[in-house]
């Protein structure tokens, strides 16, 4: 589904990404793990499309599609959808109007009609129940004055209205309680089908304990440096990075 | 070829750049002009352009001036018990309003409105009188060279109710001056309700001037929208005279191209217990310019008064400007006082969320506008109104 070769990116003058590779097949579910700063959410705001961030080499490849040509809201309506580490707060537009939006948009691409307010509604209680979105969170602002552990919920909730087919997690957990982790992890289990696949940023095991990845991936100074099973999580939860530091350097 | 100040004479001098109220404004090239009242209009009868009805579906009264000079024909006037109605002109000798405002003597565009003033509105409402519809004042400009100086008088006796809206319009090919005043006067208990917006299209000079004068526990709630004008001026100035008066006054501009917006408002809090909220917004497109200066007045006697400011401005092109400035004076010691003005640029962080949705570049930018607008907007008593302004706003700035 998802062909990542060689791929470099900066910002401004600083180089994040150094010839990074994925490869990602519907249904799999893949964890990224590695330190702070190596550039787990620039690979995920890339693949979104922001702008800020310069691709100045390499290939990604969706079903096809040379994902870098288009635009952050194709992207989005050929199926890609992130979870942002840090959600935005929009005051005045209304976190269900902004939905419908979104959803009226990639019918519009797929070349369907408006969505149709009775079916709206249902697909937003369906989706809401599904990760226990309060309903006083829906209507108002676009993630305003939402704690930490809301704002993430309602990532996942519009995750869950959009069905996207690649779905990339940056950090879904952190802020995130002991139950709400619990609520959103069976959300994301609950998305789970043979043709969508999952891109899982985190830095620990506990979620891993609820979303079981297929794979395990360290990403450092820009490169994916180790590749795993998921007993690989359970390693680095252990032991840090410093053994594959070293790995490398030997 | 004669300059404006041969024909139009005064004995106040037209403001020059030195002069801190008109600094970002300056209008050297209007005063080379030579323009006229009786300067011919471009159409027979109202043009084709410009519907004599500014607000689709809005039922409401209505008083068409054209070039200043009023129209009985597409005039629609209310007749009700309590409430006296007429243009200007038709006003008994006996009967002539007493303008309280000083405007006259302050500044040069005062003083041409009180020398060449034409037709306007005359309202009266009686006691507890609440109109059942608003009336729209709607001004055409048509034709080139033209100056027009509407005056209107609106006197809202205790615990009586009205909403004027007053709309602007000219023609493409029109160009000039428009030099509108208003006065208010709001007994105690009762409530005027203002709406002004100019939507002119051509080159015309545009001031208008409000003045408005409350009496204890009165309300006022005006909306002043800049959809879209050459070179506007709109100038507020509220005096509070009596305990308890309340105030919110609303404004959006978003000018595009060469076009200049300036919105000079006074609130002059004289008397003890009165609250005010200001908020305009703007955003500044192509090369647009724009002023925005809020006085707030708390004098000694306006003990435990609540003021609320805030100006806040996008710029979305390169080439746009504004300048903003708040001037607070208080002299009295129990007051609530909050200001703000900010001047930034589109969200760059919300708009690659909403894009990340799936939602294209033009849809995400309207998503914005329309939040960003809809604090100022929303408080507009008719939804016909409303729909008008954010349809004319869609439809220029292609959202
Ligand atoms: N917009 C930006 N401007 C400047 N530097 C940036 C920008 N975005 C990222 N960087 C830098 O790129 C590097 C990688 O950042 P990134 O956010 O991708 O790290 P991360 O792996 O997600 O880290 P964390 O685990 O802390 O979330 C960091 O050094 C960061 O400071
Ligand atoms: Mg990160």
């Amino acid at each position: 589904m998802l062909k990542i070769k060689n791929l470099h990116a900066k910002v401004g003058d600083n180089e994040i990404l150094k010839g990074l590779n994925l490869d990602v097949k519907p249904g799999e579910i893949h964890a990224i793990m590695g330190p702070n700063g190596s550039g787990k959410s620039t690979l995920a705001s890339v693949l979104a499309g922001r702008e800020a961030y310069e691709v100045t080499d390499g290939v990604v490849d969706l079903d096809g599609t040379d994902l870098l040509e288009l635009e952050a809201s194709d992207r989005a309506r050929e199926g890609v959808f992130l979870a942002f580490q840090y959600p935005i707060e929009i005051p005045g537009v209304s976190n269900l109007n902004f939905m419908k939006a979104a959803v009226n948009a990639k019918r519009d691409h797929n070349g369907q009609p408006p969505i149709k307010a009775k079916d709206f509604l249902a697909k937003v209680k369906e989706c809401s129940s599904l990760v226990e979105l309060d309903g006083r969170l829906r209507d108002r602002s676009v993630n305003e004055g939402f704690s930490g552990g809301e704002k993430k919920r309602n990532e996942i909730f519009q995750m869950a209205i959009l069905e996207p087919k690649l779905c990339i997690l940056d950090e879904t957990d952190s802020g995130l309680d002991i139950d709400a982790l619990r609520v959103v992890s069976k959300g994301v289990n609950a998305m789970r089908s043979p043709d969508r696949a999952f891109i899982v940023i985190t830095h620990y095991q506990r979620l891993l304990d609820h979303i079981i990845p297929d794979f395990v991936h360290v990403l450092s100074n820009g490169k994916i440096v180790k590749s795993g099973g998921k007993e690989l999580a359970l390693e680095l939860e252990a032991k840090g990075y410093d053994w594959i530091k070293e790995e490398q350097n030997a | 070829m004669a300059v404006l100040t041969d024909i139009f004479k005064s004995t106040l001098l037209p403001p020059t750049r030195r002069s801190e109220r008109w600094k970002y404004s300056p209008i050297s090239k209007l005063l080379n002009t030579s323009l006229s009242t009786d300067s011919e209009a471009i159409n027979s009868g109202f043009s084709k352009e410009v519907d004599p009805n500014p607000v689709q579906g809005l039922e409401a009264y209505r008083l068409v001036l054209r070039n200043g000079k009023f129209d009985a024909s597409l005039s629609d006037l209310p007749v009700a018990q309590g409430v006296v109605c007429m243009p200007m002109s038709e006003v008994e000798d006996g009967e002539s309003p007493e303008f309280q405002n000083t405007y006259s003597q302050k500044e040069w565009v005062g003083e041409l409105n009180e020398s060449y003033h034409q037709d306007g509105m005359f309202l009266k409402i009686a006691r507890n009188i609440k109109l059942d519809r608003p009336i729209v004042i709607h001004h055409l400009t048509d034709g080139i060279d033209v100056a027009s100086f509407p005056r209107h008088f609106v006197r809202v006796e205790e615990g009586g109710e009205v909403d004027v809206v007053i709309w602007c319009s000219s023609t493409k090919k029109s160009s000039g001056m428009y030099n509108g005043l208003l006065e208010a006067s709001i007994a105690p208990n009762a409530s005027f309700m203002l709406e002004k917006v100019c939507n002119e299209d051509g080159e015309i000079y545009h001031f208008s001037h409000e003045n408005i004068i409350q009496e204890r526990d009165s309300r006022f709630m005006m909306h002043t929208f800049t959809v879209k004008g050459h070179w506007v001026r709109n100038e507020l100035e509220i005096v509070s005279r009596g305990k308890g008066t309340d105030s919110i006054f609303n404004g959006a501009y978003l000018p595009t191209e060469n076009e200049h917006v300036d919105n000079h408002t006074t609130m002059d809090h004289t008397s003890s217990d009165g609250t005010s909220s200001e908020l305009y917004r703007g955003i500044m497109y192509g090369s647009s310019t724009g002023v925005f200066n809020g006085k707030v007045f708390v004098r000694p006697d306006a003990q435990r008064t609540n003021a609320f400011q805030q100006n806040t401005n996008i710029v979305a092109d390169r080439g746009a400007s504004i300048n903003t400035k708040p001037e607070l004076e208080i002299y009295a010691d129990d007051v609530k006082c909050a200001h703000g003005c900010t001047v930034g640029q589109f969200d760059l962080d919300a708009l690659f969320y909403l894009k990340s949705r799936g939602i294209q570049e033009k849809a995400a930018k309207a998503l914005l506008v329309e939040a960003f607008l809809a604090d100022v907007i929303s408080s507009v008593p008719s939804t016909e109104l409303r729909k008008e302004i954010m349809k004319i706003y869609q439809e220029r700035h292609g959202w």
